[in-house]
């Protein structure tokens, strides 16, 4: 690996790096002027739009913390356990599809598999008549299950496909040493699905945390609304107060920030690793 | 138990008769009964069940009147469907242009670059806005948009081009654009990793090979990079269509279809009929219009790029 750090300034990089310098500046301008905003009062914000101002109104974060911790809480709770469910899930329907045949094998697999071509917006209204009908309104279950079996489709498809690649040679050698086959799932299978289940992990994140359409129709007691909804209350209670809204916005994205950090890495090249192809 | 899965494992073209085999395979149902119920309750009772009362007049409740195809007909007459389906074609035709060219020329800067450092770093920065809630694109837009401190019109103000600034969510005509550059240059991150995977899966060889041939930059683009990550593209605009399709929460947080309907989509169409109106049927009408046209556009979309792959 070449490690230069020098912008290229003097070869061939040069006309790139401008290009996407101009880029990456564009892309973080919105993102600088809603932090610089938040340390701002409203006298400050519109007296001097642009420019930071002395002095920086910590206050903001504090009444925008109040708000939205509760909703960052429910969020992270409602998230964690569907991506916890799914993670068991789909690895159990992925490796009995992957490892064994079995009468109306197919059949099963088509039921999940065709799911993928059903839009969730043709769901929306009857699920939500069977979601209330089963009492859940109001309700996390009302969140999660949904969430839980939307997010299956695609899982147990991909975790098939990895525990298909797998090597048989590997489970045989498993098999001799005596293993029952919980033993060969749970300690040889598992261990090496974990890229797929990161990958599996970091989806269903990002698909429940930005969901709003669900919750919106679902939940309707403030206390239990996840970030989405909450945002949006948040965002209506404090129209005109520019200053503890952007102190809003910029909290609620600092959990995404951290996950971000530390699966940055594999998120990318698992993404462009070139597997993906239509 | 165990003997018998393996057997289960093992019996590739088993003699034995159906319930044996089945009985021999119980604990892989067992395992399996978890995910087929939820799929079986969550996912394929609501389909068919908008299939089915697409047919009633049904206020999700005890009001359920059969009626046949008459949803269907009133959605032929509908104005409002029909601009909204105007709308809908404007804005995904647009967004989907827009969302595979600009990660494309992101990309193809990326992997122009020499320093392994730089691109590294330059995918961290165009991916970063994903930490951002999509529900925060939206209302950052809005205030992007806010006609008396947007920042749109406060920069219109600052380059001296006062005269310029707008309502721009307010005005009929402008509204339906404002949306279609909500997020603008920030890149999709799904359809950016995709075709920057494809991109560097061109092996180094053919590059330096058509450099030698003396191909620039542009040509280099043409002959070399686009076709060769065709698939790649053509599953970015896949994706970007069937989101665009289905997403409204973009024209239910910055308009709600309004003014007007000048940013009325059918989808949003679809949760205004059922959640404002209690028309559960003809929501359900609309949602098996828009299923079927789905399904429709990505047959075609697949056809046409296997098709020119011969």
């Amino acid at each position: 690996m070449r490690k230069q750090w020098r912008l290229g300034l003097g070869n061939r990089d040069l006309p790139f790096q401008a290009v996407l310098v101009c880029f990456g500046i564009v892309t973080f301008f919105p993102l600088v002027l809603v932090v610089i905003t938040s340390l701002k009062s409203n006298t400050q914000f519109y007296h001097n739009f642009w420019l930071p101002e002395l002095p920086f109104q910590l206050g903001n974060y504090s009444s925008a913390f109040r708000i939205i911790w509760r909703y960052i809480v429910n969020s992270v709770l409602y998230s964690g356990s569907t991506i916890c469910l799914i993670a068991v899930i789909a690895s159990v329907a992925g490796y009995v599809f992957a490892r064994f045949r079995f009468p109306f094998k197919t059949v099963i697999f088509l039921a999940f598999i065709t799911l993928i071509m059903v839009p969730g917006v043709l769901t929306l209204a009857p699920r939500f008549v069977l979601v209330r009908d089963l009492g859940m309104v109001n309700t996390p279950l009302a969140l999660i299950s949904v969430w839980v079996s939307g997010g299956l489709v695609l899982s147990t498809w991909l975790m098939r496909s990895y525990f298909e690649s797998l090597p048989q040679e590997l489970f045989d050698a498993a098999y001799v040493d005596g293993a029952a086959e919980w033993q060969v799932f749970t300690y040889v299978s598992v261990p090496l699905a974990r890229p797929m289940i990161a990958t599996v992990a970091m989806t269903t994140l990002i698909g429940t945390w930005n969901d709003l359409i669900w919750p919106l129709v679902t939940i309707t007691d403030k206390s239990k609304m996840p970030l989405a909804q909450g945002l949006m209350q948040f965002s209506s209670a404090y129209e005109t107060d520019w200053g503890t809204l952007f102190a809003g916005y910029v909290i609620s994205s600092i959990p995404l920030l951290c996950v971000f950090a530390v699966a940055m890495r594999q998120f990318i090249s698992g993404l462009t690793s070139g597997a993906v192809k239509a | 138990m165990f003997t018998q899965l393996a057997a289960a494992r093992s019996t590739g073209r088993s003699r034995a008769p159906l319930p044996a085999r089945m009985w021999r395979a119980k604990w892989l149902y067992l395992a399996l009964l978890v995910p087929v119920t939820l799929l079986l309750l969550f996912e394929w009772l609501p389909a068919f069940s908008a299939l089915y009362n697409s047919l009633y007049i049904w206020n999700g409740g005890k009001v359920h009147i059969y009626v046949g195809l008459e949803h269907y007909e009133r959605l032929l007459s509908d104005r409002t469907f029909r601009v909204a389906l105007t709308n809908l074609v404007g804005f995904v035709t647009f967004r989907v242009v827009m969302q595979t060219i600009l990660p494309f020329f992101a990309a193809e800067m990326i992997i122009n670059l020499r320093s392994v450092r730089w691109s590294y770093w330059w995918k961290i920065i165009f991916v970063f806005p994903m930490v951002v809630p999509t529900i925060l694109n939206y209302l950052i837009w809005r205030f992007i948009y806010n006609p008396q401190v947007g920042l749109l019109n406060e920069g219109l103000e600052l380059l001296g081009l006062g005269a310029y600034t707008h309502a721009w969510l307010g005005d009929p005509l402008t509204a339906m654009w404002a949306l279609a550059f909500v997020r603008f240059p920030w890149l999709p991150t799904l359809q950016f990793l995709i075709i920057l995977g494809g991109l560097q899966t061109i092996p180094q060889e053919v590059h330096e090979s058509a450099s030698i041939d003396g191909a620039g930059f542009w040509r280099r683009l043409f002959y070399i990079d686009i076709p060769m990550t065709r698939r790649q593209i053509t599953l970015a605009m896949i994706l970007t269509m069937l989101f665009m399709t289905q997403r409204f929460d973009l024209f239910l947080v910055m308009t709600d279809g309004g003014p007007g309907y000048s940013t009325m989509v059918p989808a949003l169409q679809l949760f205004q009929s059922a959640f404002n109106f209690l028309e559960f049927g003809y929501a359900s009408a609309i949602g098996v219009v828009l299923f079927v046209g789905m399904l429709a556009l990505t047959v075609i979309n697949l056809r046409v790029s296997s098709g020119a792959a011969d």
